[in-house]
């Protein structure tokens, strides 16, 4: 009973009008939070492309490479950028996101053609999560998720034939 | 969607300039296949297919949405530029996917999930077929540059 009466907050004990001053902030709203996720997901592919083109270089083997992955990679900075402009974040909010959930695949996506096969794999699923965001999403947002979502799809064949060390028919 | 319920606002009207999109595309290839041959005018068969298909899934969703008339495909369609060899042909291609790809936004953007879905994935499979076209990718696929520069905010 102790315990459980110290937890009380300061305002319900006093009765004064400092309940909304004590009480925790609210919970960002849903489509608040599935854009972070978005955004949090952005910056991991982002992350993996730079890992992969830098062991690429570091290989000396780099050339072929660099002008597939490059061109993949500034997309993705475009749709980084693009999805931060939509986040307004209130007045008295933490201006980081909230930790969100991760992708369950490795850290490190390896190098040469594993990397690549790693990328397609994270591309494949990175446009499949985007469609799953647009679903509840407001309009706006749900056409940005939409076409990110077939970017990052367009990204896949590409990264096929990089793997297959063949031109894809996209980049054919 | 039911064929007794009235469809949500705007539902018919971006249905129906999704229609109008696949219609201008079908006829578009029709133009874009006489100017290529070999794999590339297969390609262009193939596409040519897929729009006819998703023109006659347009067609019966309008229907069933409230029993709206479909909008016709007019007799002829201005081209949007002049096409008189196999790179001007890819390069109609390309516009005419990106027009559709636009077009299917609009259906992203409506209230109903099913409609939103398939929306995306028409914008997806455009997208693709763009690029094989385009010879790259792009970043915002169906997206205007307007859309992009001033981004309505979510949450206000």
């Amino acid at each position: 009973m102790l315990a459980a009466a110290a937890m009380l907050p300061l305002a319900a004990v006093s009765g004064c009008d400092g309940v909304d001053v004590l009480a925790a902030p609210p919970s960002p709203a849903r489509d608040v939070t599935v854009l972070r996720e978005a955004i949090t997901a952005e910056q991991l592919l982002i992350t993996w492309y730079t890992a992969v083109l830098r062991d690429a270089r570091n290989a000396g083997s780099s050339a072929g490479l660099t002008a597939v992955l490059e061109p993949l990679l500034a997309e993705h900075r475009q749709h980084l950028s693009q999805l931060k402009s939509r986040l307004v974040i209130p007045a008295g909010s933490a201006a980081s996101p909230s930790p969100t959930r991760r992708a369950a695949t490795p850290a490190e996506p390896g190098a040469g053609s594993a990397g690549v096969a790693f990328l397609r794999d994270a591309e494949q699923a990175a446009a499949a999560a985007m469609m799953d965001r647009l679903r509840s999403a407001p309009g706006s947002l749900a056409q940005l998720y939409a076409s990110i979502s077939a970017s990052e799809a367009t990204h896949v064949p590409v990264l096929d034939a990089a793997a297959a060390g063949t031109t894809s028919r996209v980049t054919g | 969607m039911s064929s007794h319920a009235a469809p949500a606002p705007g539902t018919v009207t971006a249905l129906q300039a999704a229609l109008a999109a696949e219609h201008a595309a079908v006829y578009g290839y029709g133009v874009v296949g006489a100017y290529l041959s070999g794999s590339e005018q297969a390609t262009a068969t193939t596409d040519w297919v897929a729009h006819q298909v998703a023109r006659d899934r347009l067609e019966a969703m309008l229907r069933s949405a409230g029993g709206s008339q479909p909008t016709a495909a007019a007799v002829a369609y201005q081209l949007p530029m002049p096409v008189r060899n196999a790179r001007e042909a890819a390069a109609l291609a390309v516009v005419l996917e990106d027009r559709v790809a636009t077009a299917y936004l609009g259906l992203v953007a409506l209230s109903s999930t099913a409609i939103r879905e398939y929306g995306a994935q028409q914008v997806q499979a455009s997208a693709l077929r763009a690029a094989t076209w385009r010879g790259s990718t792009v970043a915002f696929p169906g997206l205007t540059s307007a859309a992009l520069a001033a981004p309505r905010r979510p949450h206000s």
